[in-house]
């Protein structure tokens, strides 16, 4: 049972997360051609070994990671917000 | 075989406190404090302890640990019962029962031992043959004698059978983090724990055993264990017994199974039996020893046949002779020691050594001892004795000019047997750790990582006491960033062992078992050769080896052998199968805990709970949520009941229950921005204080959610979900915001346990609306017109009043902060009695949504598009949002796809349920037109009706005849397909 490195809540175990989906992924522009969605929405790398994903600390503070993770090992080499600058956008808004 | 007491060696004054008695098939019987089931029963001269998995031939206790594949029993009564149980590694407590397994009417007279002449039909492969009907079993294929036949056959295999009570018992969860983790307490485990709680480590050590000590157990004499003991506990080393330690996962964590001994937990039912704990360390050292392995000849698994290793634990341990004259077959140096403490303990002793050669060391050790040594020697066949299940003769076979052949007979009635040793490397494996086959010393061996997983002891191949000491020693010697290189050495035998898997002669038959567990016999493997079943995977499979409860741990390398030898190559080219977890079996309450029934399902209440169960609702579960679902005077059925509060809510008035909405506040100078990327439909223009009901596609152009989002100000909106999707929408906003467009300034809250909803239905709502709030002028149709959202003060509380309608008739939704919910609502159904009001709960909100055509996830079942729900007006194309594009997928913008509509009987008076098939009628078969999801009966219209898709639709269908079908239930009627809004389709009653 792994365990994520949650950057406002610490190492946590991976039962308080939710897995999401490959980060590497870019979604194209909403009115782009049907192609580019096609490629983004179907296509899958499936990598074997190291890659970005998206998770969810769901049962945590909520807050959408992007963890490195060997899919073989499961090795977690890195974690970190997928939202970059999110101290900017609270101050934006507050 | 006569086992004898020796001198009773308690240290103890009183003797008799250290006697116990059990029941063995309800009989009394005595035993020691300490010993195990499988010890009791040897002392008390009890050899046949089960029937086999298949032949239901009696079976013995073939060794005295974890590995035991003969000696399962079932304890304990009623719903104590557990089955299954190893005698070997159980505990003896005062008074426990113990049963026999598969025999009937008894284990010493068993009718299903006639399977045992039937054996060459039961060969491997059996199961698939005969329950497939394929040669040579074709001819019995669909009839109903062989139906009958294969009931008897799936009866008679089979082992203990467990209660089917509930289980009484409690089990607990708990999480450890330590430094080192030691599994196993033998010579190197606790060595290696000493070691390391030396370095200042924390340290916890697991044995799963209920003695500590492992083969220290096994040893003549207990002061160097006792010494090693005492020093780990003036280290202050955690030492946890009955703990197995079943699975090693991802991320260092081993599971562990902690399982109480009988009579603690049985005598405070606040202990928990068994405790199950996810364990955390930096360093896991395996020191799990070694399973001392058998080999293949005919009459292996008669009773009275065992391991040399178990026969010393019994010896020393339990202070238990096996035999007066005791035969020992090995092919390694392991057995001297056993055979030299034997013949000290008074027995006589021959050994049948497979080798040609021994070392001088061990020759001048039995020198003068009452032991016969045979060199190149072992046994091509037992024999049962004379009025006994048990063995009484053997075959002897000498090795000569590179064959074996056949050398006379021998009287025993103890067998021990060595064939090397299997070192346990389960957990590595677990892991996928490499594993390699050791030719010189006929094992498999894994080394972990080496950085924070190790192997040492006979786990890693050595053999020597001193040698396991040694490498537990190492592996804190070295600097630990540093990868550890062990220097032990493998092995540790003065000659090398002669391997040995099988011995048969072509002119001496009968059955050579391979897994005795599971009854797979040597010729059986070699079947699965001749079938083409040669990979490791499909040997395992086909054959069912190492599939039973021991997972193989004594026959797999035997059969793994075997098919070596077949295919002509090298076992390490035969390979092995994973292991998986768990080690042993584990109990299904341990992984449980107290996760179960509402402790696992926890129930989710709306603020209204209570004014419910209160005016007699009847509550169902909808996911988590209890909601109400009718509410019944006097003995109304449900039928009667919803029917009435439709009736009553269309006439007149109507309150209902629907907090367990999802609600989500959306923050933020850019919500409006998302909230028109994330609905088909606009959202720009929506002035503050009115509403839209919007649908959410996925990504990929499918239909995800739909709900009705109010602009409470600017900046501010309120988003209602589907009870069921309420979370999956809130994770995807989240997404959405974090991770595609972290550009947009919004904060999305989920609020749904923070307001009550209450809605108020029927042509009254209004009135009842005029009496509660406080300022009736702002609820006025002008000043809340459809689709208008004011926060009014009810009794002086803040509270949302939204003029929304999901009933079809005038209608109000009211949300009231959730601490205030309970009075409000008795508030509101106090002044509901000034009207003709009723309360009214999810069956009848179903049917008034059904004869309106509004949708719930019924239909929105992530298969269906925009279209298909006739919703396709709301697809802007003025705007971009979420599936716009691919929601114009060719295939998805079909004409012919599924469409949404009503279903009327033709025949009035008729039923039917959801999940019925729509077809043209004379097409019964094949691929149905449509389908039914949901069905009520319709006060308002008088007959029952429903919503389903059909493909094209209503445009499609206009004059065919359609059949509705229930092959299940036998139902088929004619239907006409309407429109799905199938009462007021105009929407007058909406705007009272």
């Amino acid at each position: 049972m792994i365990q994520i490195e949650c950057p406002f809540c610490g190492k946590r175990d991976q039962s308080e997360f939710s897995y999401g989906r490959e980060g590497q992924i870019t979604f194209p522009a909403l009115n782009a051609d049907e192609n580019s969605w096609y490629d983004a929405v179907f296509l899958r790398k499936n990598t074997y070994g190291r890659q970005i994903e998206t998770w969810q600390h769901t049962h945590g503070c909520r807050s959408w990671l992007l963890v490195e993770r060997d899919t073989v090992t499961h090795k977690i080499f890195s974690v970190k917000l997928a939202h970059t600058d999110w101290q900017k956008q609270i101050k934006k808004t507050t | 075989m006569n086992p004898l007491r020796k001198k009773n060696q308690f240290r103890a004054d009183n003797v008799e406190e250290n006697v116990i008695f059990f029941f063995w098939n309800n009989k009394k019987y005595f035993a020691n404090k300490g010993d195990s089931i499988a010890a009791g029963l040897l002392a008390n001269n009890q050899h046949v302890i089960g029937r086999s998995f298949k032949y239901h031939r009696p079976r013995g206790i073939m060794s005295a640990g974890v590995e035991e594949a003969g000696a399962l029993v079932t304890i304990g009564n009623g719903a104590y019962t557990e089955a299954n149980v190893r005698a070997t590694t159980t505990e003896l407590t005062q008074g426990l029962s113990v049963y026999s397994q598969n025999a009937w009417p008894s284990v010493k007279f068993d009718i299903g031992s006639i399977l045992n002449v039937l054996g060459r039909f039961f060969a491997a492969g059996f199961y698939y043959k005969m329950f497939m009907g394929i040669p040579p079993f074709e001819w019995g294929r669909g009839t109903k004698i062989w139906m009958f036949f294969e009931h008897f056959i799936r009866k008679a295999a089979g082992l203990g059978q467990s209660s089917r009570l509930p289980d009484p018992d409690c089990y607990e969860h708990m999480h450890t983090h330590t430094d080192v983790l030691v599994i196993g307490t033998g010579p190197a485990g606790l060595q290696a724990a000493i070691s390391a709680a030396k370095e200042g480590k924390d340290v916890l050590i697991v044995e799963q055993d209920y003695a500590i000590g492992g083969s220290y157990l096994s040893q003549p004499d207990t002061v160097e264990l006792e010494t090693q003991i005492e020093v780990l506990k003036q280290l202050q080393v955690t030492i946890l017994t009955r703990t197995t330690a079943f699975g090693l996962y991802d991320d260092k964590t081993v599971g562990l199974v902690q399982v109480m001994p009988a009579k603690e937990y049985k005598t405070s039912s606040k202990k928990p039996r068994q405790q199950f704990n996810i364990c955390r360390a930096e360093k896991i050292i395996l020191a799990t020893g070694a399973i001392e392995r058998s080999y293949a000849f005919i009459n292996n698994d008669l009773p009275g046949i065992m391991s040399v290793s178990s026969a010393r634990t019994y010896l020393n341990r339990y202070n238990l002779l096996l035999s007066k004259n005791i035969v020992i077959s090995t092919n390694n140096d392991s057995a001297y020691e056993t055979a030299i403490e034997l013949e000290n303990a008074g027995a006589t002793i021959t050994i049948l050594d497979a080798r040609e050669q021994i070392g001088n060391k061990l020759l001048q050790q039995i020198a003068g001892l009452r032991i016969n040594l045979y060199l190149g020697s072992g046994v091509v066949k037992a024999e049962k004795g004379l009025n006994t299940s048990s063995i009484g003769k053997i075959k002897l076979v000498e090795f000569a000019n590179n064959k074996w052949r056949y050398a006379g007979n021998l009287y025993c009635d103890c067998l021990l047997i060595s064939a090397g040793w299997s070192p346990v490397i389960h957990l590595a494996s677990h892991q996928g750790y490499p594993i390699n086959w050791n030719e010189e010393n006929a094992c498999f061996l894994s080394s972990g990582d080496n950085k924070s997983i190790f192997l040492i002891g006979s786990a890693r191949g050595i053999w020597t006491k001193a040698g396991c000491i040694q490498s537990a020693k190492e592996i804190f010697q070295y600097n630990s960033r540093k990868k550890h290189k062990p220097s032990t050495v493998i092995g540790g035998w003065e000659t090398p062992l002669a391997p040995i898997y099988e011995i048969c002669l072509h002119n001496i038959k009968g059955k050579a078992f391979v897994d005795p567990q599971h009854d797979v016999t040597s010729s059986d493997i070699r079947l699965a050769y001749q079938e083409g079943f040669i990979s490791v995977e499909h040997m395992k499979r086909y054959t069912t080896l190492g599939m039973a409860t021991d997972q193989g741990k004594m026959g797999n390398i035997i059969g793994l052998a075997l098919m070596a030898e077949a295919l002509n190559c090298s076992i390490s080219e035969v390979g092995v199968t994973r292991f998986r977890p768990p080690y042993t079996s584990i109990s299904l309450g341990a992984l449980a805990g107290r996760n179960r029934q509402s402790h696992f399902k926890p129930i989710r209440r709306t603020p209204f709970n209570n004014f419910s169960i209160q005016n007699r609702g009847v509550m169902i579960n909808a996911g988590l949520w209890h909601r109400p679902w009718y509410y019944p005077m006097e003995s109304e059925s449900l039928e009667a009941a919803y029917i009435r509060e439709a009736t009553v809510t269309r006439r007149s008035l109507g309150i209902c229950d629907v907090s367990s909405l999802g609600k989500i506040i959306i923050q933020g100078p850019d919500s409006t921005e998302f909230i028109n990327r994330v609905y088909t439909n606009p959202f720009a223009k929506l002035p503050v204080g009115k509403a839209r009901y919007g649908i959410m596609l996925r990504d990929d152009g499918l239909v995800f959610d739909d709900g009705t989002t109010w602009r409470l100000s600017e900046n501010c909106y309120l988003m209602t979900t589907t009870t069921d999707n309420a979370s999956s929408v809130m994770a995807r906003l989240e997404e959405l915001l974090q991770v595609r467009w972290p550009d947009l300034s919004v904060q999305v809250t989920s609020v749904t346990d923070q307001w009550g909803g209450c809605a108020l239905a029927g042509p009254n709502s209004r009135n009842l609306l005029t009496k509660i709030i406080d300022d009736p002028s702002e609820i006025s149709n002008e000043s809340l017109p459809f689709m208008g959202i004011k926060q009014v003060l009810m009794q002086n509380v803040p509270c949302y009043v939204a003029r929304i309608s999901f009933s079809g008739e005038l209608g109000y939704e009211i949300y009231i902060p959730s601490d205030y919910a309970q009075s409000m609502m008795e508030f509101i159904w106090e002044n509901g009695q000034k009207f003709e009001c009723c309360l009214y709960g999810l069956e009848a909100l179903g049917t008034m949504r059904i004869e309106k055509g509004h949708l719930t996830n019924a239909e929105i079942d992530g298969r269906v598009t925009i279209q298909d729900i006739g919703l396709s007006k709301m697809a802007s194309s003025n705007k971009d949002y979420i599936g716009k594009v691919l929601k114009n997928r060719e295939k998805l913008t079909d004409s012919d796809r599924p469409q949404l509509v009503g279903i009327f009987p033709k025949d009035k008076n008729k039923t039917f349920k959801a999940g019925a098939l729509l077809n043209e009628a004379g097409y019964s078969n094949g691929h149905p037109l449509g389908w039914v999801t949901s069905v009520t009966f319709s006060p308002a219209l008088g007959h029952w009706i429903a919503l389903g898709f059909i493909t094209g639709g209503l445009a499609y269908v206009k004059d065919k005849n359609i059949v509705l079908s229930d092959e299940l239930r036998s139902n088929f009627l004619d239907v006409e397909i309407v429109s799905p809004q199938m009462y007021d389709p105009e929407g007058l009653r909406l705007h009272g």
